[in-house]
């Protein structure tokens, strides 16, 4: 008598890679901590969605935009993809990372709404999400980039300067953290300091980070 | 002092926060519009480092889904009043037998589809009548919470008593769309012969 | 249909057998094959819905178990919902409302018999046809087309896997023959067993409100004393019930028409104390509902036939000794 074989859960078996967010590392303090996150919004509170947006609000955004070949709707598709997150947390169980199921309902209402626009039926192939994802996976890795809005422009090279100005010390933790992906317990071990200093560090640089954002983005 | 809360913000961005922690932080930014928005410049730090010039969400953004979400629409949607429908000029009634159906009724409750028991609708062959013209409106206006959960119990029962495809296609359909959001019915003017 | 795998398995030898020989089954053997299949068979797939302009991946895993049908309907990049049947109920989870709906099944006993099958007259109503179609994935496919002779119901094209005659794609099409709904398979196995643990939720529930309709209600008949007096040619009223819907203080009732292919169900309530509501229509998918107030009761028909026939069916009810004979079909079938 054959038992079913292992039937590969859907929403795991495509998943997002963000630069240097390898997806073969085990899952990560972020995919930890989204995951408490994620309890909490079911368990009701309303505010730890809040927090999951505040993190993937960018990614969604981006992504959007380039799936929709036009930014300016892109916003608008974001927030109702973020909308349809929460109201459909209740049947999300952590069998992917939060960000891979987001990124699919993400990928689904831009779809729509580009259909909506087109007026001609919806492409019916078998794996149109999976090739519209690798379409976009390997955008992400090549560095291509749409036209920046003149406000990205500014954040870029505000950022930017401000990274230049940190100490060497703060610039470091958190380039390894935020390019290189690392852990603090790895950060730690490469600059060979405890992790109560790399949490620091970085701390203290994405202040000075914000102290030079705030006056631009008020 | 808050300098230690912004640090704890700081630590959950990485995933670095000890779960203990989580809660209280949680309550405190929810109630604080500051520690939001300095959140959001750190979420911002890392993705202009990781693609600089890349678009991004404007300010605003995360408080725009917040109420979005309170105010539990999608945008976009916007109701319309349900304009008064067409008279329907459907094929002239044929005269009833309704002794015989309401005979019909008292006794079988159940028939077959193919049982021949034509009691409950005479039918009578005759002249056709005019090909009816129908004519409907677009258009139409946001059922309640409750009217949606009374028309999900409704296609839920109905999918019961349709055909295997039947059942699929129906039960399907109210797995993807709220009614509340569904394109109201578009009626098109059909003539039939 | 309650039929054991080994019946199914009889059934597949049969058609097998028939197409070996030199008549193929006609179009209305491959409909009824399809018929069986989807309800004996052990199966686990995930398709694109699509209807209107939104689409989304379901997953759909379906168990015979003492002859009865197990399933599971699971919505997997949008909503969230999901519907089980279990041996007793079914449960419609709605994570967006955190409700969850639970109906008794109605599916046993006597009731079953009535229930809508493709049968010698459907070809009154409906024009079919059969013909070969392109590989779909990975097998051969035999493609049904389902044309019904009058306006007032939808058409159906089905690529049907001409080993196990499964649906690997269907398309229910309107009068002008565009898809107004599509299911199309991007994996589909059939199995000889299938673990009662894929049938489980992916929800967590527990705090949900829990909405129960009484399954007391079903062992009563009750006459019931409407009828719609335009429904179309060869629909015929083939079940009556009750049943209780929670806060209401008397039972819906609830007529079941049906055509042998699609269905329609009649449900008719007390009407609210608050005044006449607006009539409604809505279109789900390939099924449309209208609901209206008639003589002080709330009338919703709800079925996967066009809008406007939902609607006239439900604006039609009257008392039965007022309800007139539905018209005769069509002298001049309108070909398509």
């Amino acid at each position: 008598m054959m038992t079913m074989a292992n039937f590969p859960p859907p929403d795991g078996s495509t998943k997002p890679h963000e630069h240097r967010d390898d997806a073969a590392r085990p899952a990560s303090g972020v995919e930890q901590s989204d995951l408490e996150l994620v309890r909490r919004v079911q368990r009701g509170e309303r505010g730890a969605f809040d927090l999951l947006v505040l993190r993937y609000q960018h990614k969604v955004v981006k992504l959007v935009a380039r799936l929709l070949r036009d930014p300016t709707e892109a916003e608008d598709v974001a927030q109702e993809s973020f909308v349809k997150a929460y109201r459909a947390l209740g049947s999300f169980r952590g069998d992917s990372a939060f960000y891979t199921w987001l990124y699919r309902i993400a990928v689904n209402t831009a779809r729509n709404t580009m259909a909506s626009r087109q007026r001609r039926p919806l492409d019916y192939e078998a794996d149109l999400s999976e090739s519209e994802q690798s379409v976009v996976e390997s955008r992400m890795r090549h560095g291509d980039t749409p036209e920046a809005a003149v406000l990205s422009d500014e954040i870029h090279s505000t950022v930017n300067s401000a990274i230049e100005a940190l100490p060497e010390d703060l610039r470091t933790a958190i380039i390894l953290r935020e390019v290189e992906g690392l852990s603090y317990e790895e950060i730690a071990e490469a600059m060979e300091c405890p992790v109560g200093t790399v949490r620091s560090r970085i701390f203290r640089a994405r202040e000075a980070i914000d102290r030079s954002l705030k006056p631009l983005l008020d | 002092m808050t300098d230690q809360i912004r640090e704890q913000m700081s630590a959950l961005l990485d995933g670095e926060l000890p779960q203990g922690e989580v809660g209280l932080l949680v309550r405190r930014m929810a109630r604080d519009a500051e520690l939001k928005r300095a959140f959001g410049n750190y979420v911002l730090a890392g993705e202009s480092l990781r693609a600089p010039g890349a678009v991004v969400a404007s300010q605003g953004f995360a408080a725009r889904v917040s109420a979005a979400i309170d105010a539990g629409e999608l945008p976009g949607m916007v109701a319309t009043p349900v304009p008064a429908p067409a008279p329907v000029r459907w094929r002239r009634p044929l005269a009833a037998t309704a002794v015989a159906a309401s005979a019909a009724l008292a006794a079988v409750l159940l028939v077959r589809p193919d049982s021949g028991d034509d009691q409950l609708f005479a039918e009578r062959s005759g002249a056709p009548a005019t090909p009816p013209v129908v004519t409907l409106p677009v258009g139409g206006s946001s059922p309640t919470p409750a009217q949606n959960q009374r028309l999900a119990g409704y296609l839920v029962t109905h999918g019961q008593y349709a055909t295997p495809i039947g059942r699929r296609n129906v039960w399907s359909s109210a797995l993807a769309t709220d009614p509340s959001i569904a394109p109201r019915a578009t009626y098109e003017t059909v003539e039939v012969p | 249909m309650r039929r054991g795998f080994a019946a199914a398995t009889l059934a597949l030898v049969a058609l097998a057998t028939s197409q070996a020989h030199a008549g193929s089954p006609t179009a209305g053997e491959w409909l009824q094959r399809m018929t069986e299949s989807l309800a004996s068979l052990n199966y686990d797939g995930l398709f694109t819905h699509t209807a209107g302009r939104q689409s989304e991946t379901m997953r759909i895993v379906h168990r015979v178990e003492d002859g009865r049908s197990l399933e599971r309907l699971v919505s997997l990049d949008g909503s969230g919902r999901e519907i089980v049947r279990t041996p007793g109920e079914i449960h419609f989870y709605m994570p967006d409302r955190r409700v969850v709906l639970v109906e008794p099944r109605s599916d046993e006993g006597s009731l079953l018999k009535a229930l809508p099958a493709p049968g010698p007259r459907l070809e009154e109503l409906y024009s079919l046809e059969v013909s070969k179609g392109n590989r779909l994935l990975g097998r051969d496919v035999r493609v049904l087309d389902v044309r019904p002779r009058d306006a007032y119901r939808y058409g159906y094209r089905l690529w049907l896997d001409e080993k196990t005659a499964m649906p690997l794609r269907s398309e229910v099409l309107n009068v002008e023959g565009k898809a107004v709904e599509a299911i199309h398979f991007t994996k589909l196995e059939t199995f000889e067993r299938i673990d009662p643990r894929e049938l489980e939720p992916a929800v967590d529930a527990s705090g949900y409100q829990w909405v129960r309709a009484s399954k007391r209600a079903e062992q009563r008949v009750v006459v019931s004393g409407w009828r719609p007096s335009k429904i179309p040619p060869g629909f015929r009223l083939v079940a009556t019930r009750t049943q209780i819907v929670p806060g209401l203080p008397v039972p819906v009732q609830h007529l079941i028409f049906s055509d042998g292919f699609a269905s329609v169900s009649v449900f008719i309530e007390p009407g609210m104390a608050k005044g006449p509501a607006p009539p409604e229509s809505t279109s789900v998918g390939s099924a449309n509902a209208f609901s209206t107030q008639v003589r002080g009761y709330v009338v919703t028909a709800v079925g996967e036939v066009p809008a406007a026939t939902v609607r006239d069916i439900a604006t039609s009810l009257a008392p039965v000794d007022e309800a007139v004979a539905p018209v005769a079909p069509a002298p001049d079938p309108k070909n398509r």
